[in-house]
């Protein structure tokens, strides 16, 4: 118990969950939704909130685990089972972000074309974080807070002088059915709810810890929609070409400059928050197959970041279709472990607190 | 003691990460890179495909480096050109730092999205650089040597700065900014065009000019460089001032573009432009209606120009004004069901001289500008105003962003008018100039 705290799921929330979704996410939204992406993003962003809420509503009532309360309701096989579920779910919510992140670095930070096995370091760091817990992930957090708010707040003070915020005009312009089709296509990158599911138990709840909570997602919510209106304010009509959004919007005020992408320093700092926010999946498919096959973390944690990097080099040329697969395939996937589990689990049969 | 090895962990980390993210140790082998400052896109002269010119950078111990040109011909696309490069100079080519991508004047008579997507395909060129045409070739036009700058490339891109856009002297485009007007509703785009001009001819030809009054007119105003020259509808001055020496350049020989030898005779000059609709040329901005353009429709904060009227004693008088734009704004509203655009602009003006000497007073007092001077410069402005208005209407180019403005904020209307926008649009003129007091 207590291995995380409230303070650190905030920050997490506030700081971490945004990172994953400013390098791909924004383009692939104005494939299926146009000018019309803040709707989008803002349906995923309710719907993801609501999750959230039923999954603090429920650490108000228990302080028992998710595989504490399976177990209560459906015995412990099944707590295995679903567990076992979710461990291949989460190193699918891992693989799309790593390869995202994996062709950011090597792309953007890399003048000529590096080696693939040059973003390899990154497993060895997640090992690491995978080999210790759920208490890394908080530690994470409380770095990630302040470097993620001074980065973000420098790049979007650089980027909204070149943005023109009427390219969102006419608001929903788009059919409804395009704007729900990009909800329901990035449902991958909304994954959030599902690992807070799993922080049940692990946290202590506090005096309106659920406000606390839902305010600080109420900020990283705010921060994706204000970067997705910069960034559609910058593009517009060649939004949808521009991969890596967040080392694109801030280099039209620098690269005139004498100092040159100065930007790149905050670029850099808001990579390392992604370096922590692509360890949680991998980290929380750990505990999953530990609980599971009741072992240690060290192997399971070796497995899955060794298949993680055999997989990104495997799809090094099928990003594409990796992408296309998770998005428009396999949507509901990520909405049935993301959105309706989260929620479902108030469903299930828990001692109260005071008993 | 844990801790602080601890503390000291997370550091190393932190320094290795940005060692890792910031490619330290992946520097490339600058003896095999061709670094390339500027391309140049022509159609080929002979035969079919493009030839394209690269201005690649010599870099020099002494610190003052310089450039070559290799041309490739008849490549079928830009990406192949690219490819052949490497054949050509057995350099890679790295286009990291190519800032400027030049369209040769027939290049700008096909799409030249048929060449410039290549660089939206991918990220060899930052989508910052700038575009513009040239009047030519580019080839020729990169081959010139400048005497104030090494490298022609740096050259031109200097007289397309944003300082320059600023003074209203040249509308500078992006590639970023010319896709996005390709891409959008109004599929139009505008780029400097971009000339070059031998010193000899700009400055009155010396001895072998021609000797006749207009032709001395004409070669005084253009002695006056950039300044006066790209603001041709304010009248020059009768005995100019002097000003700043604009980039000129010799003319380069063989394969070099600018070789580190001041002391050209070639002078940029990029405050003419050119309209596009659907990709192509569809017409020119005068260097005077450019002006009016920058000053009505983009980051022009300030211009200088030249204004004739008459002074108390009813002598006609060339004022030079400041004018200082405090506001712009274009309007498109509906009346009786047809659109109107509505430019309002504000501006404060000063003297800043005048061809004659006026008394103590008159001097002291430069910061009023007489009515009449005032109402002068409003109606030179509207003119030119209306004038890029018709040329943007016959063309199709919606130099103005109408069609933008109506799909954006008159949707409903943007069905009925989305074609003939411009040929119906009224214009209405609410221009103020005051006096800076």
């Amino acid at each position: 118990m207590d291995k995380i705290k409230v303070r650190q799921i905030c920050f997490f929330f506030a700081a971490m969950m945004p990172v994953s979704k400013l390098l791909v996410y924004p383009a692939t939204l104005v494939y299926n939704s146009r000018n019309d992406l803040l709707l989008s993003a803002f349906v995923n962003c309710l719907i993801e909130g609501a999750a959230v809420a039923a999954v603090m509503l429920l650490s108000k009532k228990t302080e028992m685990s998710l595989f504490e309360l399976i177990g209560n309701t459906f015995g412990k096989i099944a707590a295995k089972i679903v567990y076992g579920l979710f461990a291949v779910f989460f190193f699918a919510s891992a693989l799309l972000p790593v390869m995202e992140q994996k062709n950011f670095v090597l792309r953007v930070l890399y003048e000529n074309v590096p080696s693939i096995i040059s973003f390899a370091p990154f497993f060895f760091v997640c090992f690491y974080a995978c080999v210790k817990g759920f208490k890394s992930i908080g530690r994470m957090a409380d770095i990630a807070l302040p470097v993620f708010a001074s980065a973000f707040a420098v790049l979007i003070l650089l980027a909204v002088p070149h943005a023109d915020f009427s390219a969102l005009l006419p608001i929903a312009g788009v059919p409804a059915k395009d704007v729900l089709k990009g909800s329901l296509f990035s449902a991958n990158w909304y994954t959030d709810a599902a690992f807070l599911l799993f922080f049940l138990g692990n946290f202590k709840y506090e005096k309106r810890a659920s406000a606390k909570v839902l305010s600080a997602y109420a900020a990283g919510c705010a921060a994706v929609l204000l970067f997705l209106a910069v960034f559609y304010g910058i593009f517009s009509d060649i939004a949808v070409r521009q991969q890596n959004a967040v080392a694109q919007i801030s280099k039209y005020t620098t690269s005139f400059t004498s100092l040159g992408r100065v930007d790149y320093l905050f670029i850099f700092a808001i990579a390392l928050v992604m370096v922590f926010r692509l360890c949680v999946p991998a980290q929380i498919c750990v505990h999953c197959v530990c609980k599971a096959l009741g072992c240690k973390p060290f192997i399971p944690a070796a497995a899955v970041n060794a298949l993680l990097l055999a997989l990104s080099i495997f799809f090094n040329y099928s990003f594409l279709e990796v992408q296309t697969l998770f998005t428009q395939k396999l949507w509901f996937i990520f909405a049935l472990f993301a959105y309706l589990l989260p929620a479902a689990a108030l469903l299930l049969k828990r001692r109260e607190k005071h008993e | 003691m844990n801790k602080l090895w601890t503390r000291i962990f997370l550091a190393a980390a932190a320094v290795l990460l940005l060692l890792f993210f910031s490619n330290d140790f992946g520097l490339i082998d600058i003896q095999e890179t061709a670094i390339v400052v500027a391309l140049g896109i022509d159609t080929a002269e002979e035969g079919e495909g493009y030839d394209v010119t690269a201005q690649i950078a010599v870099p020099a111990s002494t610190g003052s480096g310089s450039a070559g040109n290799v041309t490739v011909k008849n490549a079928r696309t830009v990406g192949e050109a690219i490819a052949e490069l490497n054949h050509e100079t057995g350099w890679y080519p790295t286009l990291v730092h190519c800032k400027l991508i030049l369209l040769g004047e027939e290049t700008a008579n096909e799409n030249v999205f048929n060449v410039l997507d290549y660089f939206l395909r991918n990220d060899a060129v930052e989508d910052s650089c700038l575009v513009a045409a040239c009047s030519g070739t580019a080839r020729e036009v990169f081959q010139a040597q400048s005497p104030v700058n090494d490298i022609s490339a740096s050259a031109i891109s200097k007289v397309l700065s944003s300082e320059a856009q600023k003074t209203g002297l040249v509308s500078v485009t992006i590639l970023k900014n010319f896709a996005i007007g390709y891409y959008s509703e109004g599929k139009s785009g505008i780029l400097p065009y971009v000339s070059v001009k031998s010193e000899a001819e700009s400055q009155g030809g010396g001895s072998s000019s021609p000797t006749s009054a207009a032709a001395a007119a004409e070669n005084a105003e253009d002695a006056f460089g950039p300044f006066i020259k790209r603001n041709k509808w304010w009248h020059p001055k009768k005995r100019p001032l002097p000003i700043a020496a604009p980039v000129s350049a010799e003319s380069g020989s063989g394969g070099q573009g600018g070789n580190g030898k001041s002391g050209g005779e070639d002078i940029f000059q990029a405050s003419e432009t050119m309209l596009f609709y659907e990709g192509k040329r569809a017409g020119m901005l005068t260097p005077e209606e450019t002006l009016a353009y920058n000053l009505a429709a983009t980051d022009t904060d300030f211009a200088y120009g030249n204004v004739t009227a008459e002074d108390a004693e009813g002598r006609e008088i060339t004022y030079s004004l400041k004018m200082k734009i405090s506001k712009k704004k274009r309007k498109l509203t509906f009346e009786n069901g047809m659109p109107v655009l509505t430019f309002s602009i504000r501006a404060n003006a000063r003297v800043a001289d005048t061809d004659s000497a006026g008394t103590i007073l008159d001097v002291a007092k430069t910061l009023i500008v007489r009515e009449n001077v005032l109402e002068a410069a409003e109606n030179k402005f509207r003119e030119e105003l209306t004038s890029a208005w018709q040329k943007s209407a016959a063309s199709g180019c919606d130099l103005f962003g109408v069609k933008e403005k109506l799909h954006r904020f008159r949707h409903r209307q943007y069905p009925d008018f989305k074609d003939t926008i411009l040929e119906k649009t009224e214009v209405r003129y609410d221009i103020r100039f005051t006096s800076m007091k």
